[in-house]
């Protein structure tokens, strides 16, 4: 049969996008600190194995989850709120999940299994909760609000990260700096496991409700009035989005603006609904982060960039320019 | 078709809807009408299921609304907000496509007879040639018959607008109105729109609603609304009242 106008896009889209991740994900284990032929591994080198099996490939792979919940919960919260500059990073929800996961990690909890993304999604859904009781204006939301609320929300979250740190670890600022500004340093295959498990999960479930998203496109009495009870709608895929956002944090920190700038271009590329933008947004996110992070790796090799600092530079202007025509 | 009994409704900011009783009947072409702010769009929400009643009550075919699936409800009837509003890029098949929706299982993409029925409904509304491009580049009456369309394409059997008519230029308002009276003359499906233009209202209405301070004031055939005691009580507008050869009043201001 033939398929239909959105089926087609969205098998377009993998097709494009697919093999783009994988590509990206081959170079980018050969970037780190030593060096690393394909070659030598699968010639059984026992050196070249370890490196590739035990440590890059885990933390490239990470990066490409991470990625990839990062830019479909940005994509669901512009959604929400009716606002293209949501992102868990502005919106405080990514600060929120990494004040948790340091909080209970400087407590010493971090080797209970299941306790720290359990924490960084019960931080995320605080931080929701706390920007949408600030930037509610009757039933609306007020976009210049709900950025000051983030804004205001960031400083709380990374005072609290610093104070947890210093009141147990004594002087150890990098790692402060590892859970606000990102890192796949110690990437392991759980984290790894955990994460594809979590994305897997929340796409099924965002897939579920594509449907009920698209309607809410057109408005909330539009959406209600095409069946859709928006209330449900709206508290599932917010504690969805937190949980995922939650479980990407708690293994890589803050990392901004991947969330922003994602689901923007895959909306400017495929100009469809959410049915076939979520899928492409967590190829696209997969494979901006992959690449980022083996360019923060190679900048200043051996030392690395925090990775959120990379994705700031490129997101911050980006940004700005949408600032500015949402301000016209 | 459907009953409003006793319907209230009210904002916390002030207006709404205070009482209102009427019915709708199968295969009637009804005009609501009434000053800016006199509750005929929160009274369509209602009717909707955009909002539900805090007093009173909406019957569809017999069954309270509340009594009625969602889906199951969307699919027997179609409302066009005063102002559509979209968050993504989307073209205007893509638009005409998402009034099928109610009909769309979980997981599901639209079958060959969804096209065919949102290709139907664009050229209803003369508006094929658009459907290929971007609402955003498109003129407000454009734009307006697309979401006409989408109405459309879910084949209701209770149509509810909100101000069709604003924003098409004549020709299109006057295809408009023809395809409303052939909807409901030939498939008896009931049309509800809201309108200022009394005119229109009364050239195409089977019925005419007038509101005013969120209360359902006068209903009747437009012969019995069109009266410049009538402009002047609810309106507030100094008119005469015309009569054509065939019968058709019009309003007109007074000199």
């Amino acid at each position: 049969m033939k398929q239909t106008g959105a089926a087609r896009a969205l098998r377009n889209g993998i097709l494009i996008l697919g093999p783009l991740l994988v590509i990206a994900v081959l170079v980018a284990t050969q970037f780190g600190a030593a060096r690393l032929s394909i070659a030598a591994v699968l010639a059984g080198d026992p050196i070249a194995e370890t490196i590739f099996y035990s440590i890059r490939l885990p933390r490239v792979l990470l990066a490409a989850l991470v990625g990839a919940i990062l830019a479909v919960t940005g994509l669901t919260f512009q959604t929400l709120l009716r606002n293209p500059l949501a992102d868990p990073f502005i919106l405080g929800v990514s600060g929120g999940a990494a004040c948790g996961a340091a909080v209970a990690t400087a407590l010493g909890l971090a080797r209970i299994p299941g306790v720290i993304p359990a924490v960084a999604f019960g931080g995320a859904c605080v931080a929701m909760a706390a920007v949408l009781l600030l930037a509610r204006r009757g039933l609306t939301i007020d976009p210049s609000r709900l950025l000051l609320a983030g804004l205001v929300l960031n400083a709380f979250f990374s005072a609290l990260i610093l104070l947890a740190l210093s009141l147990t670890g004594g002087s150890d600022l990098s790692a402060a700096l590892r859970w606000m500004m990102g890192t796949f340093f110690s990437a392991s295959w759980s984290d790894v496991v955990m994460l594809a498990v979590v994305l897997t999960l929340s796409l099924i479930a965002l897939a579920a409700y594509g449907g009920e998203l698209r309607l809410m496109a057109f408005g909330e009495d539009d959406a209600r009035s095409r069946g859709v009870n928006t209330n449900a709608v709206v508290l599932i895929v917010f504690l969805v989005s937190s949980l995922a956002t939650g479980a990407a944090v708690s293994v890589s920190g803050i990392i901004g603006f991947v969330g922003l700038l994602v689901p923007h271009a895959i909306r400017m590329i495929w100009k469809h609904d959410y049915r076939v933008l979520l899928p492409l947004a967590a190829l696209g996110g997969g494979t901006l982060l992959v690449l980022a992070d083996a360019l923060s790796r190679s900048i200043m090799a051996p030392g690395e960039l925090p990775i959120g600092a990379l994705t700031a530079l490129l997101g911050v202007p980006f940004f700005l320019v949408l600032l500015r025509r949402l301000a016209r | 078709m459907m009953e409003l009994s006793s319907v209230g409704y009210a904002y916390a900011k002030g207006g709404g809807v205070d009482s209102v009783t009427t019915r709708f009947r199968e295969g009637e072409l009804v005009s609501l009408t009434g000053p800016n702010g006199s509750g005929k769009s929160t009274l369509m929400k209602l009717m909707a299921r955009a909002l539900d009643p805090q007093r009173g009550e909406v019957r569809l075919l017999d069954r309270p609304l509340a009594a009625w699936d969602r889906r199951e409800f969307a699919r027997e009837t179609g409302y066009l907000p005063q102002e559509p509003e979209w968050l993504l890029p989307m073209r205007a098949i893509d638009v005409v496509l998402s009034g099928r929706a109610p009909f769309l299982e979980r997981f599901r993409w639209e079958s060959k007879e969804d096209y065919a029925l949102a290709e139907q409904a664009l050229a209803d509304c003369d508006a094929s040639h658009l459907a290929d491009r971007l609402l955003e580049e498109m003129s407000g009456g454009e734009r307006k018959r697309v979401f006409l369309a989408r109405v459309l394409a879910g084949q209701p059997r209770l149509i509810l607008l909100d101000e069709p008519l604003a924003a098409l230029d004549l020709e299109h308002m006057q295809r408009f109105v023809e395809m409303l009276r052939t909807i409901v003359d030939v498939k008896g499906s009931t049309v509800v729109f809201i309108s200022h233009d009394m005119n229109w209202s009364s050239a195409c209405a089977d019925r005419m609603l007038v509101m005013n301070g969120g209360r359902l004031v006068l209903e009747g055939p437009p012969r019995e609304v069109m009266r410049p005691e009538v402009m002047l009580e609810h309106f507030n507008f100094r008119g005469e009242a015309l009569q054509s050869d065939s019968g058709r009043s019009w309003i007109v201001p007074s000199r």
